[in-house]
């Protein structure tokens, strides 16, 4: 079923009253600006009592053992079963269909062997070959949120006696679908190379092409730490948009940030895409191919020292036929 | 289960509800042991304004051996100056409780000021005396700062300023064992404090927030401190204002023990951090050391004197 972004996004159940911030299950307080999260409670209480609990094995009293960090019995050692903290492992909510086949991945790649510049082997890809091509779908975090960005910087603009002039500002931005990978599979130079090519609105709740036995790569850290890695994306890409967009100037340095996040909504995919070796002369080379569409693959080629030093060669030697022409005037 | 009328004002009478017996409790503990049958009992009382119900809690990971062994170790590190009687002294355990503290965070908007240096060089020339005497005409590249003044605004999150809302613990003890990893914060059951005492707040909720603003207000600078660009600044000032508070009380697990190093001086409080261990507490110094040491170093530095005085 393919994913309808505006009909079929599941309601957050609860926000933020702050920053209005998804909250997840487990949730005690808000991620992002550390409010609290509204509890369900009891109905107030207008009268003091005193309450005992009771073991319910052997129904001797129960305390709090900080070895067991539970509440448990000192008679029968029963442990009462108690609120954990929820800090479970990233999961998947939308996988996006591999549209590229093994044909259009073996085909780019040949396409691509041609277009690698004059310094590549000419016989790249005659003498090529296809050792391994592998789909798999790598996972990522997609996140929109509205950031109050307060800024300063040095930059070349409006300098005098020094190279650097400082300044200052306060901007309102909208990051929209921005994508930080969780990949170990991929570097991210590779995931940022073929991210261009994804198209989220086509999320589906299972994967889908990519033949019989594909690869899926499962998130690898728990809530927490998934959350330390987009808020440090996001401080990254609030200084780069920054630097794009509000700091005058073409050189900075110094840049400082401080961002507060509002409406931060963030979603696990798993991206799919063919990871090709292919071996030249006993070497082995890797090459990502985006599994939605062949323009985006990203790879290593070899390089051809015979090329480098002929050309090294003709310089040099047209460079003592030029003095001697020179000379002989 | 209602309860008699209290026999002192600050104490209240509960019936255990494991044997019966009657007991007499402070109106600010949360929870108590009956010394009878030593089941343990928590109290529930109506909230009102200044007597919220806790909202969260941070669980005991310390236990009582472990917690002694860390007072022992610390006071046998207290340093050269500590008194003699102080390291000898055997510390004994009060208690282990949960103290209330509250957990405040707000949004701090900030109008700044400063003056910002930018470093920039130059290349100038100098008069000098060389080896042999005669004056000769140099360059050299010489660090000077251009200032620039910047004006701006600052905002940003403040989160998880702790606050102690217990008369028994100061702020400064309070600070001296954080930090509590509150990434491991519960929410408040009865379950957690069962067979520990747990007190109520004994500092009003506005006293508390006051406190936690003062934080704030520290906090905020060492942020705007760390925000200047340049290559230095001076004259950096601010106003900060903050607005959406949120304030909520927690217990926090706190071993208490209490020093008795001299007949003639009050028990010295040092607490101990029931989640990572982490011991604080004054350590008593000992004048005497101090005066010999004094009088030591000015013994020394007079007999180098003298035997300076006597090499020239």
């Amino acid at each position: 079923m393919t994913r309808d972004l505006k009909s079929t996004q599941p309601e957050p159940l609860r926000c933020c009253s702050r920053c209005d911030s998804p909250l997840e299950a487990g949730d005690l307080r808000c991620a992002i600006c550390g409010a609290a999260a509204p509890q369900s409670d009891g109905a107030g209480r207008v009268e003091t009592a005193t309450t005992l609990l009771r073991c319910q094995g052997c129904g001797a009293a129960v305390t709090y053992d900080p070895d067991l960090q539970a509440p448990a019995c000192s008679f029968c050692g029963d442990v009462l079963e108690v609120q954990t903290i929820l800090d479970p492992e990233e999961q998947t909510q939308w996988y996006l269909p591999m549209t590229v086949t093994l044909d259009q991945a073996r085909d780019a790649l040949q396409q691509w062997m041609g277009t690698r510049g004059w310094f590549t082997p000419s016989d790249l890809s005659s003498a090529s070959q296809l050792t391994e091509i592998k789909p798999l779908w790598w996972v990522a975090w997609v996140f929109d949120a509205e950031a109050f960005v307060s800024w300063t910087a040095d930059s070349n603009a409006g300098s005098g006696r020094s190279a650097w002039a400082p300044h200052a500002g306060q901007n309102q931005i909208r990051f929209d679908n921005i994508l930080v990978s969780g990949s170990r599979g991929l570097s991210d130079a590779e995931a940022s190379a073929i991210t261009p090519g994804m198209d989220l609105t086509t999320g589906m709740d299972a994967p889908q092409g990519g033949g019989e036995h594909p690869i899926l790569e499962r998130f690898d850290l728990p809530r927490s730490q998934a959350r330390q890695q987009v808020a440090n994306a996001i401080d990254t890409s609030a200084a780069e948009r920054m630097q794009q967009e509000a700091i005058p100037g073409t050189r900075f340095r110094n840049v400082h940030t401080s961002i507060v996040l509002r409406r931060l909504v963030t979603e696990r995919y798993s991206l799919p895409a063919y990871v090709l070796a292919y071996r030249y002369r006993k070497q082995l080379y890797r090459v990502v191919i985006c599994g939605q569409d062949t323009r985006y693959l990203v790879g290593t080629s070899p390089f051809s020292y015979a090329k480098l030093f002929g050309l090294i060669a003709v310089v040099v030697v047209g460079f003592l036929v030029l003095m001697l022409v020179l000379s002989s005037l | 289960m209602p309860l008699a009328p209290s026999v002192r004002p600050a104490e209240q009478e509960i019936a255990c509800q494991s044997c019966g017996a009657v007991l007499h409790v402070d109106t600010k503990v949360l929870s108590t042991t009956c010394p009878y049958c030593a089941s343990p009992s928590i109290i529930h009382r109506p909230s009102r304004p200044d007597r919220p119900e806790p909202v969260f809690l941070v669980g005991f990971t310390v236990n009582h051996q472990r917690a002694s062994a860390q007072v022992r170790r610390w006071i046998s590190r207290s340093g050269f100056f500590a008194r003699s009687d102080f390291k000898r002294a055997v510390p004994k355990l009060t208690h282990g409780i949960y103290l209330p503290a509250y957990l405040y965070g707000a949004v701090a908007r900030s109008q700044y000021s400063a003056r910002i240096g930018e470093n920039y060089t130059e290349t100038e020339t100098y008069t000098t005396t060389d080896s042999n005497g005669r004056t000769v005409t140099r360059t050299r590249t010489v660090t000077k700062t251009e200032w620039r003044s910047l004006q701006g605004h600052h905002d940003s999150y403040i989160v998880d300023v702790l606050v102690t809302a217990s008369h028994g613990v100061d702020n400064p003890a309070l600070e001296a064992i954080e930090p509590f990893d509150l990434r491991s914060l519960r929410a408040y059951t009865d379950a957690f404090v069962s067979g520990w005492l747990a007190e109520e707040p004994s500092r009003s909720q506005q006293e508390c927030l006051e406190m936690a603003q003062r934080e704030t207000l520290t906090l905020v600078d060492q942020k705007l401190n760390q925000f200047m660009p340049g290559d230095s600044f001076t004259n950096l000032q601010s106003h900060t204002d903050v607005s959406h508070e949120v304030i909520d009380l927690v217990l926090l697990p706190v071993w208490s023990y209490a020093l008795r190093y001299s007949e003639d001086q009050p028990p010295v409080q040092i607490l101990v951090n029931g989640q990572t261990g982490r011991v604080g507490g004054n350590v008593p110094v000992s004048t005497t050391k101090i005066a010999v040491t004094v009088i030591a170093v000015v013994i020394v530095c007079l007999l180098l004197f003298v035997l300076i005085s006597a090499l020239q």
